[in-house]
């Protein structure tokens, strides 16, 4: 079996969509957006004109989460199947959109350039154990209005691998997905071959903002899979308490599955989230407080109660630098995501609320992601049962080193970890000069920007795209940067 | 002489019905407005900044004590001249900037500054520089709090800067807040204030309209 995190019993998962129904069809989410609202009625949902509330009947709702899949194919740039998100099938991805980097050589944040951009593709190409890339943080050297379509740009013209990514503004959409559609036939053959999830942000308490409503109307015109994400601060816009943030985040999710069901039937949609604390001393949102990763893992055995696939917030840190803090909050949340079987967990590489993406986390990170993963592996009979033989040869031998079945099972059982995590005893650590981890990373990273061979971009296709952006954007004719890594 | 001490008291357990009908007490016994507001509330909450900012109580009693000083606040208001009222701190008109929504970290500003006496005009989100200035015009602000949570948004908070300075409204002091913001950034876009919590907003926007304040 597969080592699960269990944390609901069934019959509270049941009471807790319930009421999740209840709150839908009764309290309902308000739209603000006069055009979200009355594309929503036409799509069939009551709403009250002078409130701008819609309700969700029950049957509704449970009609959509029939209609959404349970499992979707991922694809690569050029179309190829890429992985599946389904079951309890495990993916690590860097967390996505950072204010600022850190940068490597002083240790210091700062803003972020294209270059930057760039050499961050490269490297998370060449992990491992990060399944797939994310917009992670936003260039500043482009006009403001298309660096959410820059970055996507920049990603998929570094790294072959789908990307996690979303609009900054309620236009962003459809210039993205057009963009994302060059790699494909047509717009159809872009929705069957999908090569990037979309972030959709509900603002908590039980609303879809202008912007919001929008990216997701657009993103399930586009078939483009969503993950509905929203934001809960315990005890300050959300109940304090795990079952009441469930239901609140429940009821979020399921409005923007119900809406993008009823866009387009079929359309994959994560049940994600990035419920986070509130500290009620300095204000802050810790989404790595401990009572904040009992609800991640709430929904997530919600969301298979209901078989839908999901996604969260897991994995980074509150801390502003790679201390023992962001070690340890990166830990525990990649483990928990992994046993409660998260498909796409954002995590990796960031420190700081969101706010500040490493590098040199993502390369820990991705050693972290391979030990969360292994550790979710089967347990099974391995030759090992009856045992008996095995301690016989071990009491005659007094190892099993060369045993047969030691031979034929220790690689693929005892993992060798890479260069982050330090197995070496005292002397030899001293012997190789006292590697710290910042040092250590610093070498991944370069071997990785080395490995790096992704081929380019065809040029007509890169130029065609570039045109898009720069007379699109609000600086028409401005010049875009070239691509080219920091180093 | 009302027991100002125990009005105190009660605002600091944010209870409204006894701060409200202490309120009325100390008036029908025929005490000053401008003094059972001095001496009954805003003692008291001058007692509620300092145990916030160390830390000796929290968020929710902060704004359970602003909340009860508001309902003491509700029956002196109209007995206060408009110049008493508006002495007891000032106006802010406060919004989150064009093209974002976020407004969390603004709110807890609003709530906050409340708190500690100042009038609160809050314009939400997505928020233009002709409402922000409209704003400050109808209500005579003294301040103009700016939240932008977006590295793409931020760059709006310049053209409200440049186009208050347009209006002829530079006797207004400009704070800005968000976490893509920085004192330097501040500093760079002509801003005269920024703030990295909602606590130290409420001291900056005291600093602002301190009558010792540096003029425009
Ligand atoms: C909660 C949240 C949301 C919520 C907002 C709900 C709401 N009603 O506000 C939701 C989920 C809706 C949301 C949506 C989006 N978000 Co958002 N969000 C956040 C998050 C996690 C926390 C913000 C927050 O509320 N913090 C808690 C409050 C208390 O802190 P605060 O805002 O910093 O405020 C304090 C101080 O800054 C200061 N302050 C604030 N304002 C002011 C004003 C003045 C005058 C002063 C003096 C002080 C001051 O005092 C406050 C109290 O102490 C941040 C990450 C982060 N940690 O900052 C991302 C973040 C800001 N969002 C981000 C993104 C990308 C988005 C979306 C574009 C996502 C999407 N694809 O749809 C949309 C934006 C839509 C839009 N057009 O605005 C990015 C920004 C990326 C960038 N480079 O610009 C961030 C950094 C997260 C990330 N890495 O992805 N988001």
């Amino acid at each position: 079996m597969r080592p699960h995190l269990k944390m609901l019993e069934r019959s509270l998962i049941e009471r807790i969509l319930d009421e999740t129904f209840t709150v839908l069809e009764s309290t309902g989410i308000l739209i603000d957006s006069p055009a979200g609202f009355e594309r929503l009625r036409e799509l069939g949902l009551p709403g009250d004109d002078a409130t701008r509330r819609v309700t969700f009947p029950r049957s509704t709702v449970e009609r959509a989460i029939a209609d959404a899949p349970s499992a979707f194919t991922l694809f690569d740039r050029s179309g190829e199947p890429f992985t599946e998100l389904a079951g309890d099938r495990v993916h690590f991805v860097p967390a996505s959109s950072a204010l600022r980097i850190l940068d490597r050589s002083s240790g210091e944040p700062r803003d972020a350039t294209s270059a930057d951009f760039v050499e961050y593709a490269r490297v998370a190409d060449r992990l491992a154990h990060i399944a797939y890339l994310s917009t992670a943080f936003i260039p500043k050297d482009v006009p403001s209005d298309i660096a959410d379509g820059w970055r996507l740009y920049l990603a998929l013209a570094t790294s072959e691998k789908p990307v996690v990514s979303g609009a900054f503004t309620s236009h962003g959409v459809p210039r993205m997905a057009e963009m994302m559609s060059l790699f494909r036939r047509d717009r159809e053959d872009l929705a069957a071959r999908p090569n990037s999830i979309f972030t959709c942000c509900p603002s908590t308490p039980l609303r879809w903002a202008e912007d919001a409503i929008q990216n997701l109307l657009d993103c399930a015109g586009w078939g483009i899979p969503i993950e509905v994400v929203p934001v809960l601060l315990l005890g300050m816009i959300s109940p304090a308490t795990t079952v009441g943030a469930l239901v609140l985040h429940s009821a979020e999710v399921l409005s923007g599955l119900t809406i993008a069901q009823l866009v387009r039937p079929g359309t994959p949609v994560l049940f994600g989230g990035a419920p986070a604390s509130f500290h009620m001393q300095l204000m802050t949102n810790p989404m790595t407080a401990v009572e904040a990763l009992q609800v991640y893992c709430g929904y997530a055995a919600i969301a298979k109660h209901l078989g839908l696939p999901c996604q969260a917030y897991m994995g980074l840190s509150d801390s502003k630098l790679n201390d023992p803090q962001a070690g340890a909050e990166s830990g525990m949340g990649m483990l928990l995501a992994a046993l409660a079987g998260f498909n796409s967990v954002s995590g990796p590489g960031m420190l700081d609320y969101v706010n500040c993406f490493s590098l040199e986390k993502l390369v820990f990170d991705d050693e972290l992601a391979a030990h969360a993963l292994r550790f979710t592996r089967p347990v099974e009979v391995k030759d090992d049962l009856p045992t008996r033989p095995l301690l016989d040869e071990l009491l005659r031998e007094n190892h099993l080193l060369t045993a047969e079945h030691t031979l034929e099972r220790w690689p693929e059982e005892l993992y060798l970890p890479g260069p982050m995590i330090d197995r070496t005893n005292w002397e030899q650590w001293d012997l190789q000069g006292r590697p710290d981890s910042t040092a250590r990373a610093g070498e991944l990273i370069e071997t990785a920007l080395e490995d790096y061979d992704v081929p380019p971009l065809d040029p007509a296709l890169d130029a065609e795209i570039r045109r898009l952006f720069s007379s699109t954007c609000n600086e028409p004719g401005v010049e875009l940067p070239a691509l080219v890594e920091r180093r | 002489m009302p027991d100002y001490a125990l009005m105190n008291q009660r605002v600091f357990e944010g209870d409204r019905e006894s701060v409200a009908e202490m309120t009325r007490a100390a008036l029908e016994a025929g005490r000053p407005p401008l003094e059972v507001l001095e001496d009954g509330l805003i003692a008291a909450m001058r007692v509620v900044g300092e145990d916030f900012k160390y830390n000796r109580i929290f968020v929710p009693e902060v704004l359970l004590a602003a909340r009860a000083m508001k309902a003491g606040m509700a029956v002196l208001q109209p007995l206060l001249t408009s110049s008493e009222g508006d002495s007891s701190a000032g106006t802010i008109v406060l919004g989150t900037v064009k093209g974002d929504l976020h407004d969390i970290g603004k709110n807890l500003v609003g709530m906050m500054a409340e708190g500690a006496g100042f009038q609160i005009v809050d314009l939400g989100t997505n928020t233009s520089a002709e409402e922000f200035i409209a704003a400050v015009r109808e209500h005579r602000a003294d301040i103009l709090g700016m939240s932008a949570l977006l590295t793409t948004t931020m760059v709006y908070m310049k053209t409200v800067v440049d186009e208050m300075r347009a209006a002829g409204l530079e006797h207004v002091r400009i704070c800005v807040g968000g976490a893509p913001i920085s004192q330097a950034y501040a500093d760079e876009i002509g801003a005269h204030g920024y703030a990295a919590d909602a606590g130290s907003a409420v001291q900056l926007f005291k600093r602002l309209v301190a009558p010792s304040a540096p003029p425009a």
